[in-house]
């Protein structure tokens, strides 16, 4: 069932199963993000809440509110968002879920880029990630095309600058005077310990300009998803999409490392969770957002669970998404398209 | 040789990286009929369609639609003209016979015009002629062969272009379906207008579907006609190595070749 809303020669269409599957998950993210911030070393009532966001909490709880968990909350959102526009993107571009930018190294990528920044400047890290994760991308595509993209050799191309990538990174957090090193070797483990308004305005700012371009995309990357013949046929001018493409994944990818770390998994699991929830062949970027927003802040929450650790949410990411990845691949083994 | 046909190939070369596979080719494709395109194995058949598509680049020479280089013209507005159906294209999972011959209207469509009523009008005459209207909701991958390529010829339909290419459109399929499969395609080259030209293997179907035949031999026009002129002993000998008779077809009266 697909509803047009039309007005003069301007006509949209939205699948009421896209409908229904956005307001499941945002009422989803909605319940996350209350059980986020109430829980913690310090857990706040929801009668504490209350009182501080009128302003009469007490200074500590209006410290640990406004200053420590609603912006770390709102880094996970914007960051989960970003890494599952981005996989969604390149999974849909390749035609293989197996090709999400953490899986095939452009996290790691990012994170070496951002940390080389941070050692030769002191600062720009999104710059460096941004140069990291597109460096990584032409290397890894560069040295698995032939003829085209074989998803066996893109896969284990990747996997292999992944490790070296983040054998590199550890390297580079050496070179870091001591003071920032150990923010830099949490942050790596895909972390959002100690994030800060800074960061999350970052990422959401990278989004809200990344919008309108990923909504003029949205149209065209259906239609990639089907063959470059076909895609050709229909008019599309296919090289410069999938540099379009490629672009937005990147900065996007950049963004959600800058915030998070190379946090694993979540780009690779947001798109496959988002097609089923939206079936049609359509690659569902909005529903991809939400899922990597949705796995991000649960695994922070999860993380700040423990008690007496400082655990990285990346444990949490990694323990869901490396087992799909695990079936992802025996399927694709069992089927032989590998 | 009729120049002034809208597709045409002038003194093409063209292949894949290094090894050329079309040699200085000039053909025309007759507007109104129904053409194939036949040779044996690595001829440039398949080359020669996709070059004419602009799926290809050229190398020396140039493919020419409507009195212009077509890979100098905009993809879209050559998309309007000219619809390509490639070998046994690729769909995403899930992806239902309505949505992919929707796709069809791409080249009219953008971000801001996602459907309009002239997108929803040839998508619905689109599945009326391939007879797939009753199969409209169901995913491709629960449709039969037959039906599938139907879905796939629809999408090229619902482009609503005056020219339609099929690269060997009945690969895959038994034989009552290829039978059905061009005889949709002969209907709608009589009904609708459409000048069409396809890469076919059997010469046999070939010869009794179209109006105009091009046989190629080593990346050349070897000879084109009609099937009456092009299906002779000799040519058969030349292009393919095959001693063979040929005989009227007893149904249609089109050359039939019996090998011997």
């Amino acid at each position: 069932m697909t509803w047009t809303l039309r007005f003069a020669a301007l006509s949209v269409q939205i699948s009421r199963r896209a409908l229904l599957a956005g307001l499941c998950l945002m009422a989803l993210l909605l319940a996350a993000a209350l059980l986020a911030v109430q829980t913690g070393s310090y857990p706040l009532s929801s009668g504490q809440m209350a009182a501080v966001l009128q302003g009469r909490g007490t200074g500590i709880e209006q410290m640990i509110l406004l200053d420590h968990r609603l912006p770390r909350i709102a880094a996970a959102l914007g960051a989960g968002a970003a890494f599952g526009l981005a996989g969604a993107m390149f999974q849909t571009m390749l035609r293989n879920p197996l090709a999400a930018p953490d899986v095939i190294g452009f996290n790691a990528g990012a994170s070496c880029g951002a940390l080389a920044a941070v050692i030769l400047t002191g600062g720009m890290m999104l710059a460096g990630a941004i140069a990291g994760a597109a460096l990584a991308a032409a290397l890894v595509l560069l040295l698995s095309w032939k003829d085209g993209l074989a998803p066996g050799r893109l896969i284990l191309t990747g996997i292999g600058a992944s490790l070296t990538l983040t054998a590199a990174a550890d390297l580079l957090v050496s070179r870091i005077d001591p003071q920032t090193a150990s923010d830099m070797v949490t942050w790596l483990t895909g972390s959002l310990h100690s994030r800060g308004w800074g960061d999350a305005a970052r990422v959401w700012a990278g989004l809200a300009l990344l919008a309108p371009v990923l909504w003029r995309l949205h149209f065209p990357l259906a239609r990639l998803a089907m063959d470059d013949g076909i895609a050709t046929g229909l008019g599309l001018p296919v090289s410069g999409l999938r540099l379009a493409v490629a672009g937005a994944g990147i900065v996007l990818t950049a963004l959600a490392v800058t915030a998070a770390g190379p946090l694993p998994f979540v780009a690779f699991a947001a798109g496959p969770i988002a097609r089923r929830l939206v079936p049609g062949g359509k690659p569902a970027l909005l529903a991809a957002a939400a899922a990597g927003a949705l796995m991000t802040l649960l695994a922070d929450t999860a993380a700040r669970m423990v008690p007496g650790v400082q655990l990285p949410a990346g444990v949490f990411t990694a323990l869901t998404g490396a087992p799909v990845l695990l079936w992802l691949l025996l399927a694709h083994f069992r089927k032989g398209t590998l | 040789m009729p120049d002034t046909a809208r597709l045409r190939a002038e003194d093409l070369s063209a292949g894949y990286a290094g090894t050329p596979v079309l040699d200085s080719l000039t053909a025309a494709i007759p507007d109104g009929g129904l053409t194939a395109i036949v040779g044996p194995y690595a001829c440039g058949k398949s080359t020669l369609l996709r070059t004419l598509a602009r799926l290809q680049p050229a190398g020396r020479g140039q493919a020419v639609l409507d009195g212009k280089a077509i890979h100098r013209q905009s993809s879209r507005s050559v998309a309007r003209r000219l619809a390509i159906l490639p070998q046994t294209p690729a769909a995403p999972e899930g992806l239902t016979v309505r949505d992919l011959v929707a796709r069809g209207r791409t080249p009219y469509q953008s971000a801001l015009w996602q459907w309009s009523r002239q997108d929803a009008a040839a998508v619905a005459r689109a599945l009326e002629l391939t007879n797939m209207t009753g199969h409209a909701r169901r995913p491709l991958e629960a449709l039969s062969g037959g039906q599938r390529q139907r879905a796939w010829i629809a999408m090229a339909l619902a482009q609503e272009t005056g020219i339609l290419l099929l690269d060997e459109p009945t690969t895959y399929l038994d034989l009552p379906h290829q039978i059905e499969l061009l005889k949709l395609v002969q209907r709608l080259n009589r009904e609708t207008g459409r000048t069409v030209a396809m890469v076919l293997h059997d010469i046999n179907l070939a010869a009794r579907f179209a109006s105009h035949m091009i046989a190629l031999k080593d990346g050349r026009v070897f000879c084109q006609g009609p099937p009456a002129e092009v299906i002779t002993e000799a040519v058969l000998h030349s292009v393919f190595q095959l001693p063979c008779r040929i005989i009227p077809d007893p149904l249609h009266g089109t050359p039939h070749v019996i090998p011997a």
